[in-house]
């Protein structure tokens, strides 16, 4: 793998992670650039085989091996020729004759074995069979066309499907919504007491449910999802066990001081501790100093450890 | 803060019992590696006793405290404080025999600068040797940095010392604020500092909390001065109940009592013992520092310079 690379200027995938090899006819590879270098004026030939070839013949590999890539192409235009189908032989020992020759063409296209015979083969069958070859094509076009159609009815039986389903729910939102509404006129205006009325419209609102239910069955008699799934899985819809965690509760910082109690640095100038300290020059109180900070130090010093008895 | 610190974990202790125990683990210490070292000249005679080691360890103390106060740019308390709490520390554990005071003491007074944030460089550090010539300045800062790491290694890496000059401060605010009845207590100031400075030479440090030891300098000055602020202790700070404060009192009683012990050693005895010391050092002192610094030098991290020797500065030198 390492060692693909362009036969001309030698650069491998190794070298030039972005290297897009280019294959012509022929099954021989050029790089990108080699094909832009060599082909500028839309044509010339082969480097390795002389074959004059055309530049917008040239493709992007996409097999490893590049005569894979040349089969790909021959086989595309031989079977544009040979497109009988079984159909079209009376015994299927005479199509299963006419596959192998198809396949002894392409072989010997791709390999180079009597090329020129194999061209002259193809040739004169093309002459013997040109109407046949131009109802088939014209078959598969049509194939193709009903192919198409068939997706698209598919696509919008889906899309029916869908809308169908939203305005289903919408009826029944309605419904319910309705039933509710004529239960509260009926308390506003009905002799009879609220506890009947109520029952009254249990049951009429169970049969809602259970019409609801019967319409849904009604529409869905499948049993199976296009996925292969059971519809009528059961879903275990417990909700999750909730588990019981003890809450993260905040407790205050307490630092043993084994000394009095120091009182706060906010509280040193009101307590007047501060009438004792040399006052923050101005200088000093750029850098965020105070002489509160000096003094609430000190104390917590005196205080700290003073009644810490050890023997 | 005291309260959550180091000093209060680790190096406040229980009694004087407990810290001479100490001591005396570090003495036997030092005998079981002289006897492990097996050398054929040593004899218990040799090697100092336990009370002589003391003598020499106040001696030492007492030139490190000479040397800061003497040092210039003018030390700030706190660095005295903190260097003098060092070398308390670090001969708690190590006996003076395995290593040299006179080096240690200079090494835990450079410390104590770093930590403190008293900027001084290492030459200036090194221009306070007095009596040494530039070259000699140079090699005891050498070795200064080469004890410095097992400084700091001994003190457990805890650097932070509280001293009991700050809470005294505080207490002087406090009293000022809370407890105008004393007229003035500036005057106080003078006897505190004195006790302090005295405190800091016996093992206070290590038995009681600074606040402690700071209120019982206020109260010691206040009882000279004939002033009696007992009040201030019950009203103010809270000591309302009888068991609290007999404690307090009781602790200041021990503090004095320390105080009261302390006396300088006598210049003719130290003199004897500290010659044994430096038979000891040759003995054996020198011989594991070779060591030590080969390793030092085959890693590659101090200068090949070839040594002369450990002796080349004695104690006068350096004042």
């Amino acid at each position: 793998m390492d060692d693909q690379g362009c036969p001309r200027c030698k650069t491998t995938k190794y070298r030039n992670p972005s290297l897009k090899l280019m294959v012509n006819v022929c099954g021989h590879t050029l790089c990108e650039n080699c094909v832009e270098m060599l082909f500028v004026r839309g044509s010339g030939n082969c480097v390795q085989c002389d074959t004059p070839l055309r530049k917008s013949n040239f493709r992007v590999q996409l097999f490893e091996d590049p005569t894979v890539d040349k089969e790909v192409d021959i086989r595309k235009k031989v079977l544009k020729i040979y497109n009988k189908r079984d159909f079209d032989f009376p015994s299927l020992r005479e199509y299963n004759d006419y596959l192998e020759e198809v396949e002894e063409i392409v072989y010997n296209l791709t390999n180079n074995i009597d090329v020129e015979d194999t061209k002259q083969r193809m040739e004169q069958y093309q002459r013997e069979n040109r109407d046949l070859i131009q109802k088939n094509k014209a078959k598969l076009t049509r194939e193709q066309e009903e192919l198409e159609e068939l997706l698209l009815l598919e696509q919008q039986g889906n899309e029916q499907r869908r809308l169908d389903l939203l305005q289903e729910e919408k009826r029944q939102l309605q419904a319910k919504r309705k039933s509710k509404q004529a239960l509260l006129d009926e308390l506003e205006q009905s002799q009879l007491p609220a506890t009947i009325l109520l029952a009254q419209h249990k049951v009429r609102a169970a049969q809602l449910e259970t019409q609801i239910e019967q319409q849904k069955q009604a529409v869905k008699p499948t049993t199976l999802f296009s996925t292969g799934i059971n519809l009528r899985q059961t879903v275990s819809l417990q909700a999750v066990p909730k588990i019981q965690e003890a809450l993260y509760h905040y407790q205050p910082l307490q630092v043993e001081t084994y000394g009095p109690t120091v009182p706060e640095l906010e509280q040193l100038g009101r307590l007047g501790y501060l009438n004792h300290v040399r006052a923050a020059m101005p200088q000093d109180t750029a850098g965020g100093y105070s002489s509160a900070l000096a003094c609430h130090r000190a104390v917590q010093d005196a205080f700290s450890g003073l009644f810490l008895w050890k023997g | 803060m005291f309260h959550n610190s180091s000093q209060r974990k680790h190096w406040t202790f229980n009694s004087e019992d407990e810290l001479e125990q100490c001591r005396c683990d570090a003495n036997q210490k030092f005998r079981k590696k002289t006897v492990e070292s097996g050398k054929p000249v040593v004899s218990d005679s040799l090697i100092l006793e336990r009370h002589e080691e003391d003598v020499l360890f106040r001696h030492y103390e007492r030139r490190l405290m000479d040397f800061c106060n003497a040092f210039k740019p003018v030390m700030p308390k706190s660095v005295v404080g903190t260097a003098i709490m060092y070398f308390r520390r670090f001969y708690l554990n190590n006996s003076i025999m395995e290593y040299h005071p006179r080096i240690i003491m200079l090494t835990c007074a450079y410390l104590s600068c770093k930590v403190d944030e008293f900027n001084v460089s290492s030459s200036q550090f090194g221009g306070n040797l007095l009596q040494e010539t530039p070259a000699g300045q140079e090699r005891v800062l050498e070795q200064i940095l080469e004890y410095e790491l097992l400084l700091i290694q001994q003190l457990n890496f805890h650097l932070v010392v509280h001293n009991p000059y700050r809470p005294m401060e505080g207490l002087l605010i406090d009293i000022k604020t809370r407890y105008p009845t004393l007229e003035n207590p500036e005057t106080l100031r003078k006897n505190a500092d004195d006790f302090l400075t005295q405190a800091t030479m016996t093992d206070a440090g290590l038995l009681f909390t600074p606040s402690q030891i700071a209120l019982t300098a206020i109260l010691n000055s206040a009882t000279r001065a004939g002033l009696s602020i007992e009040s201030y202790l019950t009203e103010c700070l809270g000591l309302k109940d009888k068991e609290t404060l007999s404690k307090t009192y009781e602790s200041m009683r021990r503090m004095k009592n320390l105080l009261k012990r302390y006396g300088l050693p006598k210049s003719d005895e130290v003199n004897v013992y500290k010659q044994k010391l430096e038979r000891i050092h040759v003995e054996f002192g020198t011989s594991s520092n070779n060591k030590r610094k080969r390793g030092y030098e085959e890693d590659g991290h101090v200068s090949k310079e070839p040594r002369l020797t450990e002796e080349y500065f004695t104690d006068e030198d350096l004042l």
